[in-house]
């Protein structure tokens, strides 16, 4: 019983992370209606640039997400602005395998860059972790956990109380009436594409300091996104954050009580289940419109 | 000092394609050495570019090294030894392309074998179809012994399966009293790996060790916090753990963090290579057992002019060196042996040599059976006071095992 509830302890704080993660692409999908294949990657391109910060100077990888947030904002903003709207008739599978293509070569450079033995970082509180109740709570993956809750608050608030947000919603509700109410969906999505970006800017790190990562990383996470989004709903920020937890858990308790062997094909079991009993997903009101699936 | 076999890593290869342009070709010594003899021409299929290329580096300097040490005292029977080598890009079926071309088409001397399992499975039977001898340093998958090819010569102590035998025999070694009474077999699903665990766990368990924990986990697993939860609640005092060297690291910060410190912590992988230290802090890792086959401090045949030589040339210190060099260094040796003993250097005459008797090498006394797998044991190493040494068996030891001290946090 104390495994048990051990694993899910470990399985909720790991589901925090990934719900940070699906919740860029959640965004970013809502308003576009294109997928990021590349989510994963830019995440571990993340890692690999708080990495650097850290070891050449000194910069803790919690205070590096600050860092990185804008830039990969920037950088979402300027890759929709000046690659995927340009594909626009091309619709949003030509964006995906763009996207997937941008993921491919960024793992090259990371690869050329710095190698491909597994990067691990080694904070002063590494190895720290407090005893709760019998129950251990490693330091990182609380901060993480931490970390991943405020920048998901942070999101809700901008979506849910800010004119900006309330223009994404539009966008992402009907983008033709947004239009003729004078919002700028060629912006908002750009805006969404940003945002999408940023969540990789601040669970990159969180992803790195957690497990060991390399450039090859990016297909193990990719797939748990892909199965984390599906299964909450695709355009549902609460859903995809409650599957993201919920899917933590289940991989984390199938890995402690059964076999580490079942743990991550628990995530495809669930997709599989999820795909022939609700296509929508658990928390997906309708088809969504546009949707490759 | 990791092992040279096969690895999942992946490299983004998008430099094939220039280093297969730049012809690939290297010459290891001074071929243009004041010689009237014909040089000894070497033809190796060498992984420059794709997926192992970072890992196979190591290799090539050891047999350029080889090559370069050879010729400055004279090369071998008086003949320099030049090494032509071919970009296999990491790929079995160029590197079957490459030896063929060496042989029907360069018609080299000799061949040397290339990096890992994978690429010496299909090549050693084409150097077998051509009477080649096949003085391989990387290729120690069970697969290429089964094959049951006599011109293969396997540059390691042991068979890769079988390099935890000596840790099941330092266990079975201590008093009744200091053995553990409890253990735990978690391993990697990898064809490399897991068997070597369970053989440690099968003879452990004959003599009365009891197993409270033994699960696999995949190749892709990266959260092995649910594995560590329930090796901590099994609460062994032995952990004998498959490990290919990323896993071995979050084990060990998985144990910290859970303030969980066994008797005996034994990996497969990973602790056996220098970084290890780096990545899971200096004070944590006295006391972790791990194996190998060689080791800078090893006593063995040249190896301390091998040390000198291969930091001179390379940089580096010599805990940097990875043992894929020596044993590619070995290869050499052994061929220079047998001109040594036999007066000739012909592929007959290096089959026929290396059947019999003993050959010492920086790797140690290689012997071999008839399929080309080693007859000798690997070395269990230990981190002691902060730097990694033999400890196991004796005779290879420099220092004796110590008891695992308390995670240094």
């Amino acid at each position: 019983m104390h495994l048990f509830a051990q694993s899910i302890i470990i399985g909720v704080l790991i589901g925090g992370v990934y719900a940070l993660l699906a919740s860029g692409m959640t965004m970013m999908f809502g308003v576009t209606r294109i997928i990021n294949f590349a989510q994963a990657m830019f995440a571990i391109v993340c890692a690999y640039l708080s990495y650097s910060l850290f070891t050449h100077f000194g910069i803790d990888p919690f205070l590096s997400v600050a860092i990185l947030m804008p830039v990969m904002f920037l950088f979402g903003y300027g890759v929709y602005s000046f690659l995927l709207r340009r594909l626009g008739k091309a619709g949003p599978a030509m964006a995906l395998m763009v996207l997937f293509a941008l993921g491919i070569g960024a793992q090259g450079v990371t690869d050329l860059v710095y190698g491909t033995n597994p990067i691990t970082f080694t904070p002063s509180y590494a190895n720290d972790s407090w005893v709760v109740f019998g129950f251990q709570i490693p330091a990182v993956r609380f901060f993480a956990f931490v970390m991943a809750v405020a920048v998901l608050g942070a999101f809700h608030l901008i979506r849910q109380h800010s004119k900006l947000g309330r223009a994404l919603r539009a966008t992402s509700q009907n983008p033709a009436a947004a239009s003729l109410l004078g919002v700028d969906v060629q912006r908002m999505s750009a805006v969404a594409t940003g945002l999408g970006f940023a969540a990789a800017g601040a669970a990159g790190p969180i992803y790195g300091l957690i497990f060991p990562f390399t450039g090859n990383s990016q297909y193990d996470l990719l797939s748990k996104l892909l199965t984390v989004m599906i299964l909450g709903g695709l355009v549902s920020m609460p859903g995809v954050i409650i599957a993201a937890v919920f899917l933590g858990v289940v991989e984390s308790v199938i890995a402690a009580t059964l076999s580490p062997d079942w743990s991550s094909f628990s995530f495809l079991v669930a997709l599989f289940i999820v795909l022939m009993v609700r296509p929508q997903g658990l928390f997906g009101g309708h088809r969504v419109q546009g949707a490759l699936w | 000092m990791r092992r040279t076999h096969a690895t999942h890593l992946r490299v983004f290869s998008g430099t094939a394609a220039l280093l297969a342009a730049v012809g690939s070709v290297l010459v290891g010594g001074s071929a243009g050495a004041s010689s009237s003899k014909p040089p000894l021409v070497i033809g190796i299929s060498m992984s420059l570019s794709g997926d192992f290329s970072p890992l196979a580096a190591p290799e090539l300097n050891g047999y350029q090294l080889w090559a370069q040490t050879v010729n400055a005292h004279g090369g071998i029977l008086g003949r320099q030894v030049v090494l032509k080598i071919a970009d296999d890009a990491s790929n079995p079926t160029q590197a079957v392309t490459n030896y063929q071309n060496f042989i029907s088409g360069d018609h080299v001397d000799l061949v040397f074998g290339p990096f890992s399992s994978l690429l010496t499975i299909p090549t050693a039977p084409i150097a077998k179809r051509y009477g080649y001898a096949f003085v391989e340093p990387s290729g120690g998958s069970p697969t290429i012994f089964n094959e049951h090819l006599d011109n293969v010569f396997f540059t390691q102590p042991a068979p890769i399966l079988s390099s935890g035998d000596e840790f099941a025999n330092y266990i079975l070694s201590l008093p009744a009293k200091d053995r553990p009474k409890t253990a735990a077999y978690p391993t990697v699903d990898d064809p490399f790996t897991s068997p070597i665990v369970t053989e440690i766990r099968d003879r452990l368990q004959a003599a009365g060790i009891k197993t409270v924990y033994s699960k696999t986990y995949s190749t892709e697993t990266v959260d092995l916090s649910p594995v560590i939860a329930g090796i901590v609640a099994a609460n062994p005092q032995l952990i004998v753990s498959g490990t290919g060297g990323a896993d071995a690291v979050a084990e060990v910060k998985g144990f910290i963090q859970s303030k969980f410190n066994p008797k005996f912590l034994f990996f497969t992988g990973g602790p056996n290579d220098p970084s290890f230290k780096t990545q899971v802090g200096a004070s944590n890792v006295d006391g972790i057992f791990s194996t190998g086959d060689w080791f800078y401090q090893d006593k063995t045949a040249g190896n301390a002019a091998f040390v000198q030589a291969y930091v001179a040339k390379y940089g580096g210190t010599p805990a940097t060196i990875d043992s894929a060099a020596a044993e590619a260094y070995a290869a050499g040796q052994v061929v220079a042996l047998v001109a040594q003993r036999t007066g000739k250097v012909d592929n007959a005459t290096i089959v026929k040599a290396l059947h019999k008797g003993t050959w010492p090498t920086v790797e140690g006394n290689l012997s071999w059976t008839a399929n080309g797998s080693p007859k000798g044991e690997d070395i269990i190493v230990q981190w002691v006071k902060e730097q990694l040494a033999p400890v196991y068996p004796p005779h290879a030891a420099v220092t004796s095992p110590i008891t695992k001290p308390p995670w240094g946090g």
